[in-house]
């Protein structure tokens, strides 16, 4: 299985360079048989991507530890499920993944298009391929998964127990399937720029894989955050740190591409603009990958200084160089049909959302590499933190959502004074009765309050929206619930998006409450005592021992009150992992959490000592459940815009 | 036409500007020095006043816990060592021999006095061996 696996690495390595050429020289000399060629070995080099990832699961699966890969990631007391997915533990088994969900994207798309754009797909083969060979020349030559150790251990390293989790498992996934999608889009922005077929066919035929990958990468994210929140004990969901910075840019750069095609669709303005903005993500999601993989920026994130940094930043310079140089070749073709006629309009809405999502990823990207500009400048690293990030984009997302709010309902061209009026008259209002009762009950704080009021005003909005085209579908007879169904159904993409509009109202309430009104409280506590943490009491129980066979653990009993009615019992471990092999972290903290619609009861075990008396650090975090909530919202909302139509497009 | 042209550059300029503001004001305000422990020792006094950020390996039987959960330790890049005092979450993989990266004050009675401490893996791990060359966990 071992040598099948890297035979068909390097097999997909040459039968790559093979598609790259052919498809180029296809589109040149308008050679249908090589252009049908290179299609074939895509879809070939996508069987052979399949070939080389089963046989790595299976000696992972197996244990195989002649391999280093396997060695490094997993161990004899390691159950199946997470000898699988240590496929993307390590960084050569998470490039192997990356390239074959490219092949298997570039497959897909070669399928989908067969019969059409001819002149543009060749070119848009070409680019997929030239990013393939890239990640497949670093997995076929300098980091290979199959290679082989000079003997055969008894025992592998093992997987840290904190990477010994469900959101973990598959949250990178998540991820790289967004990630390696940005490569789809860019690949067509490219076609578009190589064939000269400018038009907007190349956003077109892409838009659905924009929005695809958007999904991934926020899904991604979310479950990033859900994992940090509940395996890393400090009880926050997200730290600012350089590698959720790296899918954070990318994720923000795709926002504003996924808004301002729709301009370039509807009214045929921002051509190179969206041009240069799928450049600048598809950058950014490589440059991510540097960041992450190279070690250069410190991170809390142990990843490997390996060597693949300086491949990674003379890659990232070809494709500046070489997209920016396509571009600005083509740049006197690329027009807009149309002019802005007004700044009251819905078109400058969507100008005001990508400046600021631009804005944003510009202050991150800085504010990532603070230290490696600042060594350059002044030969001292300084670094910004949280505090920074804070900052700068606390103001930007709370102007992003007023923008969500107004956007949907302005007029196109130019709006009017009554359009202005007739469209935000109630939206105007309900945000002034938000103000008004979070002030009556006591509510201070003005970023808070200006959150919530920019909630409820994009939520009335979007109401609004939905009651409109309903009204209009019932004047014709139809009953509510059918008229709501076909008017989602008939404009998917529209309605999705509103959706996808509620569930990140739904994040922006969770992670205001939760980091406005945040509560924490510290306490050492003998067996029977109690805690008080604002409305709720936390009484400490009892402490037990145990082991099993991979651990000792140590779980508190502990029973949570609120206003003196008893909740439930919750348990928080302290765990020390048996097994020694060679894991750098054998000691881990289980939290308890009770989450509700309100609050977060979150309870971490600090320390312990041998009469019992206990530690305990207890945040009451409020709303956090709302973050996931929106995360699920958003998913909604993006399968309705991506969900196929039954009639032709 | 032009009118509304200009209103747009206008528009943009207090975008870009407002934006660059907050970079600036928001850098200013979060900037924190990461220093070796030796440029920590050679900066004193100076260094009593700000923030910085240090990272050092874990001097191994240093670290001391009392029983309301704070931590001493002290952590040296093998020219100097220093003691750091710290309360708070003490993350998982904290341990002897651990690099880890402290921030906060460093006081005028010798002790750095932490409110940030992160930890990252134990290099000996990776370079004991031929199997345990450098590789990473994500």
């Amino acid at each position: 299985m071992v040598e099948t696996g890297s035979i068909s690495i390097l097999l997909a390595f040459a039968i790559s360079t093979y598609v790259l050429f052919a498809s180029l020289y296809g589109a040149k000399s308008q050679r249908k048989d090589f252009i049908k060629s290179a299609e074939n070995g895509a879809i070939a080099v996508c069987a052979l991507l399949l070939i080389a990832t089963i046989a790595l699961l299976n000696s992972l699966i197996s244990l195989d530890f002649s391999l280093k890969y396997v060695a490094l990631n997993t161990s004899t007391d390691l159950s199946k499920i997470y000898r699988f997915t240590s496929l993307w533990a390590g960084q050569a088994g998470s490039l192997l993944l990356w390239c074959l969900v490219l092949s298997i994207y570039t497959s897909v798309v070669v399928i989908q298009n067969r019969n059409r754009s001819r002149q543009l797909m060749p070119y848009v083969l070409a680019t997929l391929t030239a990013v393939s060979i890239f990640f497949i020349f670093i997995i076929a030559f300098v980091e290979n998964p199959f290679q082989k150790l000079p003997f055969t251990p008894q025992e592998g390293r093992g997987l840290n127990p904190i990477l010994q989790n469900a959101y973990m498992a598959i949250h990178p996934v998540a991820l790289y399937l967004g990630y390696v999608g940005v490569t789809v889009p860019f690949a067509f922005g490219m076609g578009a720029l190589l064939s000269g077929k400018l038009g907007d066919e190349w956003v077109t035929y892409s838009r659905k894989w924009t929005m695809l990958t958007w999904t991934f990468l926020s899904i991604g994210l979310l479950l990033g955050a859900r994992w940090a929140y509940l395996e890393l004990g400090w009880g926050g969901y997200w730290a600012w740190d350089p590698v959720e910075n790296a899918a954070f840019m990318p994720w923000l750069t795709g926002t504003a591409f996924l808004h301002s095609v729709m301009i370039q669709e509807k009214r045929g303005m921002l051509k190179k603009w969206n041009m240069s903005l799928i450049i600048i993500t598809f950058f950014l999601s490589i440059f991510g990958t540097f960041l992450t993989r190279s070690g250069i920026v410190s991170s809390v994130h142990s990843f490997a200084q390996s060597d693949i940094g300086p491949l990674f930043l003379g890659f990232i310079a070809f494709i500046l160089l070489f997209s920016f140089g396509m571009f600005i070749y083509r740049l006197k073709d690329i027009e807009s049909e149309n002019r802005f006629d007004s700044i009251l309009s819905r078109e400058s809405a969507f100008i005001l959302n990508n400046l600021l999502f631009l804005g944003a990823a510009f202050a991150v990207l800085l504010g990532t590499i603070f230290p490696i500009v600042s060594e350059a400048l002044t030969g001292n690293k300084i670094l910004v933190g949280s505090p920074y990030f804070n900052h700068v984009n606390v103001p930007i997302g709370l102007l992003l959502i007023l923008l969500m709010g107004v956007a949907p309902l302005i007029s196109w061209r130019k709006a009017s004074k009554e359009n202005l009026f007739k469209n935000f008259l109630y939206p105007i209002l309900m945000g002034l009765i938000t103000v008004v009762i979070l002030t009556a009950i006591g509510i201070r704080e003005v970023k808070a309050i200006l959150a919530f009021t920019l909630c409820t005003f994009v939520t009335t909005t979007v109401f609004i929206e939905f009651y409109r085209g309903v009204r209009v579908r019932s004047k014709r007879g139809e009953n509510a619930l059918l008229a709501l169904v076909r008017l989602v159904s008939r404009n998917k993409r529209r309605y999705g998006g509103y959706i996808v509009h509620i569930g990140v109202v739904l994040i922006v309430i969770g992670i205001t409450a939760s980091s406005v009104f945040a509560t924490e409280r510290k306490a050492t506590l003998g067996r029977g005592e109690a805690l008080q943490i604002r409305d709720y009491t936390i009484k400490y129980e009892n402490l037990k021992r145990y082991s099993t066979g991979a651990k000792d653990a140590t779980a508190a009993e502990l029973v949570a009150y609120k206003q003196g009615k008893e909740m439930t019992t919750l348990t928080a471990e302290k765990n020390i992992y048996k097994y020694e092999g060679n894991r750098e972290i054998n000691q881990e903290t289980e939290v308890a959490l009770l989450s509700t619609l309100t609050d977060d009861v979150y309870i971490i075990l600090t320390n312990f000592t041998h009469d019992d008396k206990a530690t305990f650090r207890v945040f009451i975090n409020p709303m956090v459940s709302w973050i996931w909530a929106g995360g699920i919202v958003i998913l909604l909302g993006a399968i309705v815009t991506i969900y196929p139509s039954s009639r032709r497009e | 036409m032009l009118k509304g042209k200009l209103k747009f550059a206008i528009a943009i300029c207090v975008i870009t500007l407002t934006i660059s503001y907050l970079v600036y004001s928001g850098a200013k305000e979060a900037m924190v020095y990461y220093l070796s422990i030796e440029e920590l020792v050679e900066r004193v006094p100076q260094v009593h006043k700000a923030r910085v950020r240090v990272s050092g390996v874990v001097v191994p039987d240093t670290i001391v816990e009392d029983d309301v959960g704070s931590i001493r330790f002290q952590i040296t890049d093998s020219i100097e060592t220093i003691n750091v005092a710290y309360n708070g979450i003490v993350p998982d993989i904290f341990a002897d021999e651990v690099e880890a990266v402290v921030e906060g004050i460093y006081t005028k009675e010798k002790m750095f006095e932490a409110d940030t401490l992160l930890a990252k893996c134990p290099t000996k791990y990776e370079d004991a061996s031929a199997l345990y060359e450098k590789e990473d966990s994500y």
